[in-house]
């Protein structure tokens, strides 16, 4: 982790990685602006920052100017906390500031009222933190600029005099955004973070992005967040320094032959590419290495994007490989999903909670071409390089498999499907097609392989009912394996 | 804290005529001690004595105004006859605030 500057004091939002972001949280004592679309989750985000500090002993006070206070007590239900409890015991107060809608206006007026109703709250809890939702709502009352700039700074000096850390969100349109009113609150607070939603390649999509940070250093990128089990999730990939592990000992493929060739296996930690063409035996060669780790008492982590965890099941019991008892012995998970069912950004929490939970040693992804699918080929490089990112930090051995249809031809390669990755891919085993006139045979070539020798000859292979085997024994990588062995010291 | 100053009663406090009128205030606050200013000359041109002004001072109750759910001051509430009706503002605009308390402008 990088050594972290607090140039003015911050309160952690305890948000899975919107810390990082805003390196350390939300300004103290200061006013932070969450501005986005309808759905793009600025309630969850102020909800789940006052949850999580009223847990961690942190009151404060929620102002909705826009849904019923029972509205909020279920939504904060769905994603596991207790409001009514908190509520209870004075650590939460929830203020309805609705207008009924009915009212006529005659004259100025001001929000004098709502702020000793407020203070009232606070003094009651000992609030620290308040966000106020839909202040968009509030603002739509004053028919008129100057009065709503009035009001906000009535509002914005009272906040800073109660020295409240304030979240206020703001529903906002695309269009409209220029020139209202809201400017003048980007301008007035400490910390603008801006939520938007989207569709792209009929996917959703949500994408976070600070704006502005007064006194403090921010991660400027877009980030993707989604809606976990436990509230918002962000993958702030690019915030994050390289920290991958480094490449561990070589652990066997579950093939003498490929061991061989790769000169002892493939590495921990390593990222692995199996590229080939539909019918060379792509998952076939995964699960071998599967059902060899699951052997070693490893645990392995497959997830299927192209076929049911019933069809792959029998599908491998074809070439003898029968994966049953290791997933029995809870050493092998397959999760499988229909890569179009939801957005990259989903498919990547659902897998994130599966490594956290399941502690694999190993994950197969079978296949990148399918991910493809999951809306456009950025959101299937987004979900890849921050998959690996990841697991590559964890130390997990990732293992790819892709197809590719340029059977064998060098350089198209690792351009897998149009999605570049190569500069993460530490191996990449390439299965082909090669047609006789008598008659088509496959080969197996490591194209490469990081930090060790490997052979560089296309290798004969069969798929038999005992699964893979080579016809023609396999070879250590000429000239290059009495080095490597006593290097490794003789392992 | 609320102060209620009431006319002389020709139509006593809960009969039919008479007027109960609440004004949710914020201390000093200029929009608030003109609209106080509005009622007062506004009942006494208007509403001949059938009226109770009840003032209320936010900052110094704020739970009369959860009560209330008022947000914004000042903010008048016609509490009888019924319906209940809310203005909002220093109750400038007179003709207006007249119609909103359904009372006719000649009638005085």
């Amino acid at each position: 982790m990088r050594g972290k500057r607090y140039p003015i004091p911050k309160v952690p939002t305890k948000i899975a990685g919107l810390d990082e972001i805003l390196e350390g949280g939300l300004p103290r004592g200061r006013t932070t602006v969450v501005s986005g679309g309808p759905g793009s989750g600025k309630t969850v985000l102020g909800l789940e920052f006052l949850c999580r500090g009223a847990i961690a002993g942190e009151p404060g006070v929620l102002v909705t100017f826009e849904e019923r206070a029972e509205a909020v007590r279920l939504n904060a239900a769905a994603m596991g906390w207790d409001v009514a409890a908190l509520e209870k015991a004075g650590k939460i107060a929830i203020i309805e500031a609705r207008f009924p809608g009915e009212e006529i206006v005659s004259g100025d007026f001001d929000i004098q009222g709502l702020l000793a109703i407020v203070g009232g709250h606070v003094k009651r809890v000992g609030a620290r933190q308040i966000v106020m939702d839909a202040l968009d709502v509030l603002l739509r009352i004053y028919g008129d600029a100057k009065c709503e700039r009035n009001e906000l700074s009535r509002l914005h000096d009272w906040l800073t005099d109660q020295e409240l850390t304030s979240v206020l969100s703001v529903k906002t349109y695309h269009d409209d955004y220029q020139g209202s009113q809201y400017e003048f609150l980007d301008f007035m607070a400490d910390c603008v973070i801006r939520l938007d939603h989207r569709v792209v390649g009929q996917v959703a999509t949500r994408r976070l992005r600070v704006i502005k940070y007064r006194g403090s250093g921010f991660g400027t990128n877009e980030f993707p967040y989604v809606f976990g089990e436990r509230g918002i999730v962000l993958f702030p990939l690019t915030t994050a320094e390289l920290t991958h592990q480094p490449l561990g000992a070589k652990v066997s493929t579950g093939l003498e032959g490929l061991d061989l060739m790769l000169d002892g296996g493939f590495r921990c930690a390593s990222c692995i590419l199996i590229s080939g063409s539909s019918g060379t035996g792509k998952t076939t060669l995964a699960s071998t290495f599967a059902q060899a780790a699951c052997d070693r008492d490893e645990k392995v982590l497959y997830l299927n994007f192209e076929e049911s965890k019933e069809a792959m099941i029998s599908g491998m019991l074809s070439p003898g490989i029968d994966l049953r008892p290791s997933i029995r012995d809870k050493k092998l998970l397959i999760q499988t999903a229909m890569p179009e069912s939801t957005g990259s950004d989903n498919h990547l929490n659902r897998v994130m909670e599966t490594i956290d939970s399941f502690q694999p040693n190993h994950l197969i992804l079978d296949a990148v071409s399918a991910c493809v699918r999951m809306g456009s080929k950025q959101a299937a490089f987004d979900f890849m390089m921050r998959l690996i990112s990841v697991v590559k930090e964890k130390g997990i051995t990732s293992i790819l498999t892709n197809q590719n249809n340029s059977n064998g031809r060098i350089g198209n390669d690792e351009k897998l499907s149009g999605i570049g990755f190569s500069s993460v891919v530490d191996a990449v085993v390439q299965l082909r097609f090669a047609e006789t006139e008598q008659e088509i045979t496959r080969q197996m070539l490591v194209v490469k392989s990081r930090g060790s020798a490997h052979s560089n000859r296309r290798q004969l292979y069969a798929i038999t009912d005992r699964g893979i085997e080579f016809p023609d024994h396999p070879r250590r990588p000429p000239g290059r394996a009495g080095k490597a062995r006593r290097k490794d010291g003789g392992k | 804290m609320s102060k209620t100053s009431q006319a002389k009663p020709r139509a006593r406090k809960g009969t039919p005529g008479h007027y109960l009128l609440r004004l949710f205030i914020a201390g000093n606050g200029q929009n608030s001690q003109k609209a106080l200013a509005n009622l007062r000359s506004l009942c006494q041109q208007h509403l001949d004595g059938c009226y109770t002004i009840e003032t209320i001072d936010v900052v110094e109750d704020f739970q009369a105004a959860i009560k209330d759910n008022i947000l914004v001051t000042p903010a008048l509430i016609l509490v009888a006859p019924l319906p209940r009706v809310i203005v909002l503002g220093n109750l400038s605009d007179l003709p207006k605030v007249l119609a909103a308390l359904r009372v006719s402008d000649g009638d005085s």
